[in-house]
């Protein structure tokens, strides 16, 4: 009794007291205004923004941190601190901006945006973009994201695609030429392709990665705001995934075969073939150099061509205190010249039209089946229950997946229970 | 009645008793009954902290909601589950352990550091060696069908993913109340075993009518100490599924859900709603515990 108390002593005092508390210290910390002592002569008072985001790999903060360095010295006034949250990165910033402790400036998945506008607790950025600036650049899809109630709400920093990863080498032992082109194709591929340890496809069970393939039939998977996973045409479009891996035997997620994730599935060619993103090549150039793979776009559904985009904005803090200096992060950043060096890495795809053409990179051959996807993905936003829809979603199909349930029941309850959550 | 008034002394030494406990009561009232009654006032409103800060005092809606959360009946369900199979089996495992140390081998005391060595653990730490151990083409699936044993994907499996949970748990808790177990073991008179060998007592009638029943109450603190413990369970189940409860909200425990709904979800009035329900229900096992076993309290 006395230890359950004690938990939740632990968990709220945390966040009303120390929350109370770290405010209250924190406000003099933030702005750590050096007011002209140094002397710099230029009048100006140094301002320090904190930004806030997550990071996933060595190599993608080493080209984030050249980027803010170029800030830094367009805007010698402006000191950046720049912090990463490993884990739970929804939990810890939703903490952060309830105790008044978050950054100026962070990172924000256009998946989770429309709860946190919502809330209110981001800045409206129409009121500082420039017409120099030209917001017509991006992508359409990818700044409609985070667009809502007629305003804009973030900038997308960057975007990454979904594409078909398939080994070369097995691919010439099955005495195969070319990748598939259509889904059709790559059924019977995967077939050849199986033999007893090795699985022909790859498949990542996730609702952000089937999305466009669960409306690829022409149903739609959330309708005003809530799941609609029982549409019979989001049915039959899943049903081919569930049976490659039940009836016929030639898929498997990555949990089945032991992997993190779909790229350690790959690269340890446990599948011939996976639909992953273009985060993928760098870790295959770092894990496994040795394999030999190439990518094309995802294969074609009724000779419709279709694959996810996933965006993620810069978003000011509404209680930021330098919001100037904090927009000038996010123009630079998000600008032609800030998303060219930041893209340039090739872990993810410039958002602005502009820089994708200017953009050269040195393996074209393997980045052009991303770049082409931006014209034609579904991007991974909805509404504010679109997390809510998505848990409940992975949680059900997996045992569908598993071969636990029927596909068709896996989808009544999964709908079921997410609208009841909903409702609440 | 003439005791209500009392006198300038009296009224001075009380005042110095509870200047000395200040330090103590100013940290229990800011730590300990503070958080209690906010959890408490938390429970009957619906809360929105992130944005625009709302209480909206909500009578027992947060109470009757759980009723038709599915998600909250599901981690009930597991977390019973769970406390049903991991107190008996931990508290056998402990007692056996410990009868075995008191036997009086030789190395006893090695062997009681390296039996409590698991105790000494991290839980993170034990966590990622155990999933690594888990693995489909990991240690225990190699040893398993080594010897011919059918083998598991322990991690993902939602079938079996609670009992990995469970083995790792007893693994590590069990050393701790063998630890108390061996220290009332060894209070236990010899005179006791000496006369239940006259009486002509074999090696098992001796544990079973002379140990075990002298070790009713450490057995009594083993038992309400166990289900409170795992009542709470909570870090193993987050890590195990990367905070999800997982897969097909298999590991999902009553605390996880709290977590959930708390940082989250942002429903801080439910997650308290929740947390005070748990609460409710640890102190009825114990309760029940308690009447089950009413001699000889030693906590």
């Amino acid at each position: 009794m006395k230890r359950a108390m004690w938990l939740k002593s632990i968990g709220l005092t945390s966040v009303f007291l120390a929350g109370a508390v770290l405010t209250a210290c924190g406000d003099d910390g933030n702005n750590a205004v050096d007011g002209g002592v140094n002397g710099d002569g230029d009048g100006e008072e140094e301002v320090t923004v904190r930004l806030t985001g997550w990071q996933s790999s060595p190599t993608e903060q080493r080209y984030l941190e050249e980027t803010i360095e170029a800030f830094e010295e367009e805007y010698p006034h402006i000191n950046v601190q720049m912090d990463t949250i490993a884990d739970q990165y929804m939990d810890v910033l939703q903490t952060r901006l309830i105790g008044g402790e978050a950054a100026d400036v962070f990172f924000l998945d256009a998946f989770e945006a429309p709860r946190l506008i919502e809330a209110g607790v981001l800045e409206p950025l129409d009121s500082y973009v420039t017409e120099e600036f030209d917001v017509d650049d991006f992508e359409e899809p990818l700044i409609e994201a985070f667009r809502r109630d007629g305003q804009l709400w973030g900038l997308p920093k960057d975007t990454s695609t979904l594409a078909l990863f398939y080994n070369k080498d097995h691919f010439e032992e099955a005495g195969i030429d070319t990748p598939p082109e259509t889904w059709e194709e790559m059924e019977e591929m995967a077939k050849t392709l199986t033999v007893d340890n090795r699985y022909g496809l790859g498949i990542v069970t996730d609702l952000a990665r089937l999305y466009f393939i669960a409306e690829s039939q022409g149903g739609e998977v959330t309708v005003d705001n809530q799941a609609n996973f029982t549409d019979p045409n989001v049915i039959d479009a899943l049903q081919p995934i569930v049976d490659m891996k039940n009836e016929k035997e030639i898929a498997a997620s990555p949990a089945d075969v032991g992997a993190e994730w779909g790229g350690d599935m790959f690269g340890t060619e446990r599948a011939s073939m996976i639909i992953e993103g273009n985060w993928m090549i760098e870790f295959m150039e770092d894990a496994f150099p040795d394999v030999n793979y190439g990518v094309v776009e995802v294969p074609t559904i009724n000779d419709n061509k279709g694959t996810m985009a996933y965006t993620v904005s810069y978003s000011m803090n509404e209680a930021s205190e330098q919001k100037e200096e904090a927009w000038q992060l996010i123009e630079f950043l998000t600008g032609k010249e800030g998303m060219e060096i930041w893209t340039s890495s090739g872990l993810a795809l410039p958002s602005r039209q502009s820089v994708a053409e200017s953009l050269e990179y040195t393996d074209e051959a393997i980045y052009e089946p991303f770049i082409e996807g931006t014209s034609y993905a579904t991007v991974w936003a909805d509404d504010t229950n679109l997390p809510i829809i998505n848990s409940n979603f992975e949680n059900q199909f997996v045992s569908a997946f598993l071969g636990d349930q029927e596909l068709e029941e896996a989808m009544e309850e999964a709908e079921r229970v997410a609208n009841n959550e909903i409702d609440n | 009645m003439a005791k209500w008034k009392l006198s300038k002394s009296q009224l001075r030494e009380t005042g110095q008793g509870y200047l000395f406990m200040s330090p103590a009561i100013l940290t229990i009232v800011v730590f300990l009954i503070g958080p209690i009654l906010f959890a408490l006032f938390l429970a009957f409103n619906r809360v929105n902290l992130l944005g625009d800060v709302s209480f909206d005092f909500v009578w027992f809606d947060n109470f009757t909601r759980m009723a038709n959360d599915e998600r909250a009946l599901i981690a009930l369900k597991n977390t019973a589950f769970y406390v049903g199979i991991v107190v008996p089996v931990q508290t056998i495992l402990a007692l056996v352990l410990a009868s075995s140390l008191n036997a009086g081998m030789k190395g006893e005391k090695w062997f009681r550091v390296i039996y409590f060595l698991p105790t000494l653990t991290s839980s993170a730490v034990l966590v990622m060696i155990f999933m690594w151990m888990y693995r489909p083409d990991g240690l225990i699936n190699t040893l398993l069908s080594g010897v011919g044993l059918p083998t598991y994907n322990w991690v993902n499996d939602p079938s079996v993913a609670l009992i990995s949970i469970m083995i790792m748990n007893i693994w590590a808790t069990a050393p701790f109340f063998m630890v108390i177990y061996l220290a009332a073991l060894q209070d236990i008179p010899d005179s006791l075993y000496e006369a239940a060998e006259l009486d002509g007592a074999s090696g098992i009638q001796k544990f079973w009518h002379v140990t075990v029943p002298l070790l009713r109450p450490v057995t009594a603190f083993a038992v309400i100490m166990g289900i409170i413990g795992t009542f709470q369970l909570f870090d193993q189940s987050y890590m195990f599924s990367g905070g999800s409860g997982g897969p097909n909200n298999s590991t999902l425990t009553v605390v996880l859900l709290i977590y959930q709904y708390a940082f989250s979800n942002n429903q801080m009035g439910y997650a308290a709603a929740l947390a005070v329900a748990l609460a409710l229900i640890i102190l009825t096992a114990t309760l029940i515990q308690r009447k089950l076993q009413k001699d000889e309290q030693v906590y």
